[in-house]
């Protein structure tokens, strides 16, 4: 009883209201995770978005988003949905455990932890000197839980320091070395009276600047933007990763873009649930400073990918299911979670996709790659984006898992070469014997091995079809 | 390279004489201490100056700071005194200390707060070895108002140092208390400062300091050393007619918090127990089968849980575990739904059976028939013993072997869950809705799931999972018969029987954090009080 009312709930705001306020609610009704509890009436997306008439008497499928968006928008946001639980389940979330302190207390805090880091300095341990932390290091410090925590990330200041100090040590030393070469070479020249030959930097070529290459690379993107297939980036992982995965996800995420762009045909590349006041985007800030400027060909999207596309195309990529991706469709918007879950492997990404109620696929490794032992099954974000433009641009899936590190395939075409190289020391043809390896029946030891010359096939003389007109159709062999 | 190093690190420890064991554990995590790096020439340095434990000259003081700055770039004028003192550490060593303190007044060289701390911490191992002069004690006074004058708050690791010295006086170890408290403001105490202060609190007759001591250590999941029993059992030993009670005392908190005792504890009850027959009688012992102790032939005690705590593992489990902050990363709603009508339909059982783990226990890669036959087997050894079973796997199961598939359904109730769901904590969910005397079959430890639990619940779920959990030992390979491991029903910590015999468990040594214990302790003490009232 409950879905019928919800049928003609829809129904009722569809058909009453214009088409721009139809979008409107839909649009404001469809993300699970905006901020509006109260809502009740039931969502119905992807009809109206496509501009077909929107269809609330459609299939099972659709009742059952109905019900799953139903209960969503109930509870607050990223709340547990506990059809269950007697109360809602209060959600712990892990670094709100410190009280808020005075700025006295903190102020005090902060000088005993000057201390340590003088003490743990003077006993010789890797801390580096007081004078090398700044304000923004002495605020990462304060947040840190626990003394092994703090010993950590001054072990990793040290590093930075002790990097910085032979950094500048090799620079005097080059400068020394520099300067004792450059008045070597004059005092040569002074002593010598002809000419001197060279074109001492003068050069021919016209020197390409990085910036040309990156407005040329920019004008793809913007054509991309109006004519390619969509790929979005989700970012929304911010809270299950520590800060170091942090920066790494906003690492793969910069590389993501470049990679795009320097492609022949990029994708349309989206960053959604994008947190900005979060590391992560933080970082991405850092390493792309004019990334929120109007002009410069990036998308990056506050909303969820679900207010912006419309949910029938929408495929998840994650590792965690168990339905391959077969082919590559240009009409699916495919999503790839932007997580680094060294220390996190729970399938969240499975999780979102079941709660969104969205497709799911996995790429095909097991099945075109050997997966070698000792290393784990992930990618980083750039081999994603490499894998599926090369996807895209050829359907193969051989070309496109070129991209997967070989340190993490077994690779036999190495040890085939060289097996190959040993037997024809020997004077032994085996390359039919290798060739055919996957089909164990047609490859025997008395098998025919191949002409060296496949080039020439079909160009040899044949008298008795030469000049009929027949033309005799070469069975595949 | 690094096996090298690893080598290296025993020789040395065997040479301070430091267990093995405790370089081993995380030495993959540990970093050696920059100035502790031990080259050749160090090496070389370490046998010609330091081995001798007498004092050394200005002159040859001045020698081993050159090389050691110069030798070694992380060391340099800032840390090299703290360095050198680390490296007397031993407690023979003090007069060495000593020395250099002098020859760095000579040379006009202020020691700063590292090197006094260290000097403290040499002063301690010096006090474990025998009694401090007065002269002595006021000079580690003076260091130690030395350093508490200069900072108002100090950090935690002078905090431990001064902790250190205070220990090694006679008067003034109670000022190590306002310390550990000083030490809260930046970290947790360490064991090692907990400890210290608990066991100078027994031996100068503060009982009662030391049990909140050692209740405020276990409430931060940080055992005890062995200094600390060993210090009680010796100033209990010294009050006569009480000593009964603080022995029972003692072993009333060895079982609350379920600790182990190491050899050295049990060596020392051994001696208490020859010294004073009619107030203590320990033997040592094992268990004989279905808990039974070999030395007195009485049987240890059940390890049920409470009513109450039974249930309040049971209300919790479904939050903590099953939903935990997002459903559909173990499941779905419309799955938990449907799996919660059906027990609350086919319950009580006697046991529930995780499918997939059973059929999967003799390996990995066996055919699915050979892996239906397997879990078939299981339920017949149920079915023969007149239980209820319920068997829990996934849809896939469906395709397995016909025969034996059917032959469960027909014998078992069966539960599948959709392949990408999680099917262990359903498996939990079940036993616990199904009442205290249903049994679980399972091959997995279950760490996650008492992870997930909390820790005022962990040690709860532990004893009730060590009540319940059936697991596959084997099978036998010509008959294919099973092997099945039964539950352990008697209880695995220190104990008090009804005729006031005390059982107590025991481990070979110390361990900082042990991990949870699946196997019967080998060592057991019998131990018989005096009546107490």
């Amino acid at each position: 009883m409950l879905r019928n009312l919800v049928r003609w709930q829809a129904c009722r705001i569809l058909l009453n209201k214009s088409a721009v306020a139809q979008v409107a609610a839909v649009r404001h009704l469809s993300n699970p995770f905006k901020q509006n509890p109260h809502e009740k009436a039931a969502t119905e997306e992807p009809a109206t978005r496509i501009k077909k008439p929107g269809n609330p008497f459609a299939k099972a499928t659709v009742a059952q988003e109905l019900s799953f968006n139903v209960e969503e928008p109930e509870t607050v946001i990223d709340k547990p949905v506990n059809p269950f639980g007697k109360a809602p389940v209060a959600q712990e979330l892990p670094s709100s455990q410190h009280v808020s302190e005075t700025k006295e207390e903190r102020e005090k805090r902060l000088k005993v932890l000057q201390l340590e880091v003088d003490i743990a300095y003077q006993e010789g341990r890797r801390v580096p000197a007081l004078e090398f932390f700044q304000e923004h290091h002495w605020a990462r410090v304060l947040e840190l839980p626990t003394k092994s925590a703090r010993s950590k990330y001054y072990a990793f200041l040290w590093q930075i320091e002790m990097k910085k100090e032979s950094n500048q040590r090799k620079k005097e030393e080059r400068a020394v070395e520099t300067e004792r070469r450059v008045a070597e070479i004059r005092k040569e020249r002074a002593e010598n009276n002809h000419i001197v030959y060279g074109l001492a930097h003068t050069s021919m070529f016209l020197r390409i600047y990085d910036s040309t290459i990156n407005h040329w690379q920019n004008n793809r993107l913007t054509r991309a933007m109006q004519f390619a297939p969509k790929l979005v980036l989700d970012c929304s992982y911010d809270q299950y990763m520590t800060n170091r995965e942090s920066s790494y996800a906003a690492k793969q995420l910069m590389l993501c873009f470049a990679e795009n762009r320097m492609n022949d045909e990029p994708f349309d590349l989206h960053y959604c649930n994008s947190n900005f006041e979060g590391n992560c985007m933080q970082i991405l800030q850092r390493y792309i400073p004019t990334m929120h400027n109007p002009e410069f060909p990036i998308n990056v999207h506050r909303e969820c990918f679900t207010e912006l596309f419309p949910k029938k195309q929408l495929v998840y990529l994650t590792p965690h299911c168990r339905e391959d991706l077969v082919s590559y469709d240009p009409d699916d918007i495919y999503i790839v979670g932007a997580m680094v879950d060294t220390v996190n492997n729970e399938p969240l990404s499975l999780a979102k996709a079941k709660r969104l109620g969205l497709r799911m696929a996995r790429l095909p490794l097991d099945r075109y790659l050997q997966w070698g032992a000792g290393s784990g099954k992930s990618l980083t974000l750039n081999q994603m984006i490499s894998i599926m433009l090369d996807l895209k641009k050829t359907g193969d899936w051989d070309t496109a898992l070129q991209h997967v590190p070989r340190r993490k395939v077994v690779d036999y075409h190495n040890e085939r070469e060289a097996l190959n190289k040993r037997a024809g020391k020997f004077n032994v043809r085996i390359d039919h014997l290798l060739k055919s390896e996957g089909d164990r029946r047609t490859s025997t030891a008395f098998a025919e091995p191949q002409k060296l010359r496949h080039r020439k096939e079909g160009m040899d003389f044949k008298l008795d079809s030469w000049a009929t007109g027949k033309r005799k159709t070469k069975q595949s062999s | 390279m690094y096996k090298l190093r690893l080598l290296c690190q025993l020789q040395h420890s065997c040479i301070r004489g430091l267990p093995p064991h405790r370089f081993l554990a995380s030495a993959h995590k540990r970093r050696p201490q920059l100035g502790a790096v031990q080259s050749d020439q160090l090496e070389q340095l370490k046998s010609e100056y330091f081995a001798r434990s007498e004092a050394l000259s200005n002159a040859e003081w001045q020698h081993v700071r050159s090389v050691l700055s110069g030798r070694n770039k992380y060391i340099s004028a800032h840390n090299v005194d703290a360095v050198i003192l680390g490296m007397c550490a031993s407690g023979e060593q003090l007069p060495l200390a000593k020395s250099y303190l002098r020859y760095l007044e000579t040379s006009e060289i202020e020691p700063n707060a590292a090197t006094l701390g260290r000097l403290l911490r040499v002063y301690h191992s010096a006090h474990q070895l025998r009694m401090l002069s007065d002269k002595e004690q006021s000079e580690i006074m003076q260091i130690c108002d030395r350093l508490q004058g200069s900072h108002e708050i100090l950090d935690a690791s002078s905090c431990e140092n001064l902790i250190y010295g205070l220990v090694a006086t006679t008067e003034h170890w109670q000022r190590a208390v306002h310390f550990l408290q000083m030490m809260k403001v930046t970290s947790t105490p360490t064991v090692s400062a907990y400890s210290a202060v608990a066991a100078k609190a027994f031996t100068c007759s503060q009982p009662e300091l030391a049990w909140r001591l050692l209740e405020e250590m276990l409430e931060q999941r940080k055992l005890p050393k062995c200094e600390v029993y060993v210090a009680q059992l010796e100033s209990s030993a010294r009050d006569v007619a009480g000593f009964a009670l603080q022995v029972d005392r003692l072993l009333h908190f060895l079982g609350k918090h379920n600790i182990l005792i190491t050899d050295k504890v049990a060596q020392q009850l051994l001696n208490l127990a020859q010294q004073m027959p009619q107030q203590l009688q320990v033997t040592s012992t094992h268990l004989e089968r279905l808990g039974k102790c070999a030395a007195c032939q009485q049987h240890l005690e059940h390890v049920a849980i409470s009513e109450a705590e039974f249930a309040s593992l049971r209300d919790a489990f479904l939050d903590k575990v099953l939903i935990r902050n997002d459903i559909f990363q173990k499941s779905t709603p419309a799955e938990v739904e449907r799996f919660k009508r059906y027990v609350e339909q086919t319950a009580p059982y006697d046991c529930v059976i995780d499918g997939l783990n059973v059929a999967y226990s003799t390996g990995n890669k066996k055919p699915p028939t050979q892996l239906a036959q397997l879990l078939a087997t299981v339920v017949r050894y149920f079915k023969e013993r007149r239980k209820r079973v319920l068997v829990l796997g996934r849809q896939h199961m469906r395709s397995w072997s016909k025969p034996a598939m059917q032959y469960i359904q027909s014998n078992a109730c069966v539960f599948l869950t959709s392949n990408i769901s999680q099917d262990d904590p359903f498996l939990l969910y079940a036993t616990l809705h199904s009442g205290q005397d249903t049994d679980f079959f399972s091959r997995d430890l279950m760490r996650s799931h008492a992870f997930l639990l909390g820790n005022e619940l962990k040690s709860t779920f532990r004893r009730w999972q060590q009540e319940h959990q059936y697991s596959l030992a084997t099978q036998t390979q010509p008959m294919g018969k099973i092997v099945v491991k039964e539950p352990i029903r008697y209880l695995l910590s220190t104990h008090k029987l009804d005729k006031g015999v005390w059982h107590v468990p025991c481990i070979e040594s110390y361990t900082a954090n042990p991990s949870d214990r699946f196997e019967v302790p080998q060592r057991w003490l019998c131990v018989k009080l005096a009546a107490t009232n």
